[in-house]
């Protein structure tokens, strides 16, 4: 296994569009929550008593530990990123002929998938710790009096690894079956942004199914980083809703793990049987 | 002695069309062994099988008396139909990936690799930026990482200038004299007949023959004869006999034998006791073109 490690990152660390997407990745998770934090800013530090009234309810997202949650949260919007990386790094094998010369030079077919799998792990890793960067910059730096409680919700970094290992798996299962960078990369950018949006908002308020819709595929695993706990503070509904979401935290991760195991378990069955 | 490589009965189709038709040889060690047929006639698909790049439909193959495993692989150099590298990886770079797959070879064996294929220059360029004989090359000199007992050549010449063939060629040889199996698939028969000690020939995916070149290619001996007045000559071979045939093409003669039938001695004689000087007498072996052209021609 460590093997199969090195002998990827030695791909990985080589390849320009690893160290643009770190690169845009290291812009995008600042900026997004820079943005959520100025809004923040703006309204809780008006004099008035709506300011007032905000400060009380929102508390500080960006403050120890709720910092965990929310940048989380927001940057979780961007796996789009990593994504076009994946599909690269799985298309580039089929570009190059190296998904047969790696057999060849004595790889089994299923220790390919698995290096695969490892390429997958390395960048939902390196985003994690982006991420953790991240949070923990705005954790100092917006509220400094309560730096003491960093430690709390520290389950959230091994919670954001989890979501982005299963949407990546995602954008890697489309482009290992596809073959073609672009059109995968275009499926999975529809499919994400578009389609389950549609669909999952058409089972949700439609046909009040909500438990079809935590079903679909990136729908099932955003639910394991719900929104900050501030939605939760404008009324009681919000507080109901709220905490629904996070009582059912734990069944998300499950159905997620699930999920990804069979999408890997496609993969190695897949790569077993096929001619390259 | 055990063969290095075993085909029993390969099969293989692509939906309507058959690849392979039960392809059966077997590959000696030591062997320079040529696998040569038409374009489309299933060399390749025949090599992805015994790499394990492609499934085969039935039949089996073994690599050193084993069923082919990545262990197996592990223990063969092998270029099959294209250089398959990182573009955006040097040489370098790539070959650390071949070993470190493999595990065939040291850093310093990169170097002495680098060196045999003459890319020591260009070792840390981008492959991208090689030319296609470059490219050619560095496959070659994966193929020979850690210096294994095995080769298998798709091409190998594929994209190389004169100089580039003559060196592979003499590379082979060198290779051979060191006692490796070379297993090469071409349909440049020309490379074949200089380096291989062994061939197979196939046509649509069927095995039309194989064995040591010898016995493929020489199945008659050929002697040609001239003399001053070709027209005497050959009324006076032609009351000789013992040959199976006789052609005359302008000035020379050949006449055809049954394998090891010719008796260049008694030829010589007899024409001379009819008062006939000849001024070329020569055995030759049929060239691999024609047998070729012999067997894969419908």
């Amino acid at each position: 296994m460590l093997s199969l490690i090195k002998i990827e990152w030695l791909k990985i660390k080589k390849y320009p569009a690893f160290w643009w997407m770190l690169g845009i990745v290291a812009l995008t998770y600042p900026g997004i929550n820079i943005m959520f934090y100025n809004v923040y800013q703006q309204i809780s530090t008006s004099k008035n008593m709506a300011g007032e009234i905000a400060k009380m309810l929102l508390g500080n997202p960006f403050a120890f530990p709720e910092t965990w949650h929310s940048v989380a949260y927001f940057s979780s919007h961007f796996v789009i990123l990593p994504s076009i990386l994946v599909i690269m790094l799985v298309t580039n094998e089929y570009n190059y002929k190296t998904h047969r010369q790696n057999i060849i030079d004595g790889w089994s077919r299923s220790q390919f998938i698995t290096s695969k799998l490892c390429d997958v792990a390395i960048i939902s890793f390196i985003i994690t710790i982006v991420y953790a960067l991240v949070a923990t910059v705005f954790g100092f730096y917006s509220d400094s009096s309560s730096a003491y409680r960093w430690a709390e919700q520290l389950y959230y970094i091994p919670l954001f690894f989890i979501q982005s290992f299963a949407q990546l798996s995602i954008a890697f299962l489309l482009g290992y079956l596809i073959k073609k960078a672009f059109i995968a990369l275009g499926i999975f950018l529809f499919y994400n942004l578009v389609i389950e949006n549609i669909v999952t908002a058409y089972f949700t308020y439609k046909l009040k199914m909500d438990g079809v819709s935590r079903l679909m595929p990136f729908e099932m695993s955003d639910r394991i980083l719900v929104a900050p706990s501030f939605v939760g503070k404008f009324g009681n509904d919000a507080k109901a809703t709220y905490d629904r979401w996070i009582d059912a935290v734990p069944a998300q991760i499950a159905l997620t793990v699930v999920f990804t195991g069979i999408i890997w378990l496609i993969c190695y069955a897949v790569h077993k049987k096929r001619d390259l | 002695m055990e063969p290095i490589l075993s085909l029993q009965g390969i099969s293989k189709s692509y939906g309507p069309i058959r690849a392979l038709n039960d392809v059966s040889f077997q590959v000696p060690p030591g062997s320079v062994f040529g696998i040569l047929g038409p374009n489309g006639s299933g060399k390749t698909t025949m090599l992805s099988i015994i790499l394990d790049i492609l499934k085969a439909d039935s039949g089996n193959f073994s690599w050193f008396g084993q069923p082919g495993s990545p262990a197996t692989r592990k223990r063969i150099g092998s270029l099959l139909e294209t250089p398959n590298f990182y573009h955006y990886l040097s040489a370098v770079n790539n070959l650390k990936v071949t070993q470190a797959i493999s595990g065939r070879g040291t850093p310093e064996d990169i170097e002495r690799v680098l060196e045999t294929v003459k890319l020591s220059h260009r070792k840390n360029s981008r492959f991208s930026s090689y030319s296609l004989g470059m490219k050619q090359r560095l496959a070659i000199g994966a193929a020979l990482l850690g210096n294994p007992q095995v080769l298998v050549f798709d091409e190998p010449t594929n994209g190389l200038d004169p100089v580039g063939i003559a060196e592979i060629r003499a590379l082979i040889k060198e290779l051979s004299a060191q006692g490796k199996t070379i297993i090469m698939a071409s349909h440049l028969l020309d490379e074949v007949e200089k380096v291989c000690t062994h061939v197979a020939i196939l046509k649509k995916g069927t095995l039309l023959t194989a064995g040591q070149v010898d016995e493929v290619l020489a199945n008659e001996d050929i002697v040609e004869v001239s003399a001053a007045n070709p027209d005497h000559l050959r009324t006076v071979l032609e009351q000789m006999g013992g040959y199976s045939q006789l052609k005359q093409d302008g000035r020379q003669i050949q006449l055809f034998f049954p394998i090891g039938s010719a008796n260049m001695e008694e030829i010589n004689s007899y024409c001379f006791r009819n008062s006939i000087t000849l001024n070329q007498l020569l055995l030759k072996k049929k060239s691999l073109e024609a047998k070729f052209f012999e067997l894969t021609n419908d």
